[in-house]
């Protein structure tokens, strides 16, 4: 994801010369030669967060179009209220793009974890989130982020993420059913989509087919597009690299309560806790369910006791 | 280099009027923040009419100087100096923190035009300064870039953040002033959490740092000429006092706080006019 967006930012760049990068001492190497190419269209600002985003907002206001990239804690956490009044409050052109989404970075520790960013961003009026799961996806949110012009917070993992979507002419904004099923669908974004992948073609062995559902735009969310895809299952399995409260279990049921649609939804997420575990990312996945076997293990239970969820009613 | 005296009589009136606005608006909101805006009037007066290049009818005028109030809570100041150069008109300030009103108590930039950014939280205005002026470096525009803080903000650690960006981007056209009324929400700065020294500090970081007489003009004067002759970015370090121009509020921090009554507002506004 790293690699395509920097390669997707600087094949823009060479027609456009308000694109700027921001980073925080962040991403060693990555910004090699798009430094080399645009001198000065790049900066490290330093270990200085606040700085970093005050910065990019007085950037934007003399018209770049600003991209900050930096690891999701030092990104949002530290900064988060000039995020708030700079950038979202003043609705300007900057993209929030982060690393380290979820634990990719374990078992660096929990500083280092971005398990409550989607909570802190869905909050911030202005703000729009997107979580490719896959490079083709992050591809589609560079150019999409290119071209929008307001605040933007683009959730990356790291490296080496699968390629997963085929169609590369997308319109990021809109879920997408990445496999057709029946009485269970499962709903995710960011990189652990690909546990969800994986759990599917498990299972399409046994003879289940749950339905795979990409959500990459999390904020504003498509909601006639989410009905109309999740309408007719008997449950929803939301899949996400984050803390229990605040994610994308809690922007669906915010959405359903308020239309009155019943739903039977299972979260599949990392504890309402701190993580103390010292793991890897594959290894905190397993021990939290939230692994390609975990989904495998709940859709099962889901299909076999009937008395779980109930269909989606009609609007 | 002096003011004229028809100019520094100019100046002197227009202060005037300015008080006498932040006085009315304090009193029709029954809001705080009356000592901080008294304050900052002689510098934003000096900025309004003699030193910002900027066009009152048309604020976002390409060319124009960003002055950017970093201080949010002296947004009193500000829409008052707005009013008095014609950049807003003068019946807003009515609606100033009324129901359904039109000026908040800290800025928003969408409130009405010549409000460049929004504040109120401290510690924000001097790091968008810092982007401002250097994409306008970038772009290669003559426009000059100032940011006026408080003393008490100078205790965030943001600030020092951009202070220490600022030269390595060689931001000749950024200057600093701090209004040092020496009186912050609990007390005097240098007995809570001291920044002193405080020209000091700015030069280690590579700022050029002038000292000034905040509610001098021809003090204000050579500050500003320095600050714009140098090459580095600058700072004005005005000496100020807190509710300047009304002698029960000069230096008292309760008029951090206070709100400005009826008797209060006949008071100081026959203290002005006499004046």
């Amino acid at each position: 994801m790293r690699k395509t967006f920097i390669k997707t930012l600087s094949e823009i760049s060479r027609d456009n010369e308000d694109i700027y990068i921001v980073c925080g001492d962040a991403g060693f190497g990555v910004f090699e030669d798009f430094k080399k190419e645009k001198p000065d269209r790049f900066i490290n600002t330093g270990v200085a967060e606040a700085n970093m985003i005050g910065y990019s907002a007085g950037l934007a206001i003399t018209g770049f179009n600003v991209f900050v990239y930096n690891i999701i804690p030092f990104l949002l956490y530290r900064c988060y209220e000039q995020v708030r009044n700079d950038i979202c409050y003043q609705r300007l052109p900057v993209t929030l793009v982060g690393i380290g989404s979820g634990v990719t970075y374990a078992p660096a520790g929990m500083t280092h974890y971005s398990v409550e960013d989607i909570a802190l961003c869905r909050s911030l009026p202005n703000l729009s989130i997107i979580s490719p799961i896959d490079p083709i996806e992050t591809k589609a949110a560079i150019e999409y982020a290119v071209e929008y012009n307001g605040p933007l917070f683009i959730r990356l993992a790291k490296s080496g993420e699968l390629v997963i979507r085929k169609d590369e002419s997308m319109d990021i904004t809109v879920p997408h059913v990445i496999s057709e099923g029946e009485d269970v669908a499962i709903i995710s974004y960011g990189s652990i989509f690909s546990e969800a992948l994986h759990a599917v073609n498990i299972l399409k062995n046994e003879g289940i087919e749950p339905a795979l559902i990409s959500l990459p735009m999390i904020k504003p969310i498509n909601e006639e597009a989410i009905f109309d895809i999740i309408n007719g299952f008997r449950a929803v399995i939301i899949l996400e690299e984050h803390l229990r409260y605040g994610g994308l279990v809690s922007i669906l049921a915010d959405l359903f309560i308020e239309r009155g649609i019943g739903a039977r939804f299972i979260p599949l997420t990392l504890p309402d806790a701190f993580i103390h575990d010292v793991n890897r990312q594959a290894g905190m996945r397993r021990k939290y369910g939230i692994d390609a076997e975990g989904v495998a293990r709940t859709v099962r239970s889901v299909i076999t006791d009937k008395s779980q969820g109930y269909l989606l009613q009609n609007r | 280099m002096s003011l004229k005296t028809e100019q520094m009589v100019f100046a002197i009136h227009k202060a005037m009027s300015v008080r006498e606005k932040i006085l009315k608006m304090a009193n029709r909101s029954k809001g705080a923040h009356v000592g901080s805006c008294l304050s900052v009037v002689d510098i934003l007066t000096y900025l309004y009419f003699k030193e910002l290049r900027i066009r009152p009818e048309d604020t976002l005028w390409e060319d124009r100087d960003y002055f950017l109030m970093s201080k949010g809570h002296g947004a009193m100041a500000l829409y008052a100096v707005l009013a008095e150069r014609g950049v807003i008109d003068e019946k807003l300030l009515k609606g100033y923190m009324q129901e359904d009103g039109t000026l908040p108590a800290h800025l928003d930039r969408f409130s009405v035009p010549g409000i460049e950014v929004s504040a109120g939280a401290l510690g924000h205005g001097l790091s968008i300064a810092v982007g401002i002026a250097h994409g306008l470096k970038l772009r290669s525009k003559k426009n000059r870039v100032f940011v006026l803080m408080g003393d008490g903000e100078c205790q965030e650690g943001s600030v020092w953040e951009a202070a220490m960006l600022a030269p390595k981007l060689k931001l000749s056209n950024l200057t600093v002033i701090v209004d040092l009324n020496d009186l912050q929400g609990y007390g005097r700065p240098s007995e809570l959490v001291s920044f002193y020294p405080f020209a000091e500090k700015w030069k280690a970081f590579g700022w050029e740092a002038v000292e000034a007489d905040g509610h001098n003009f021809d003090s204000l004067r050579s500050a500003f000429t320095r600050a714009d002759r140098s090459s580095l970015p600058s700072v004005i370090i005005a000496k100020t006092v807190k509710g300047k121009g009304i002698s029960f509020m000069e230096d008292e921090l309760k008029w951090h706080y206070f709100i400005v009554t009826d008797e209060h507002l006949s008071a100081a506004l026959m203290e002005l006019k006499g004046a």
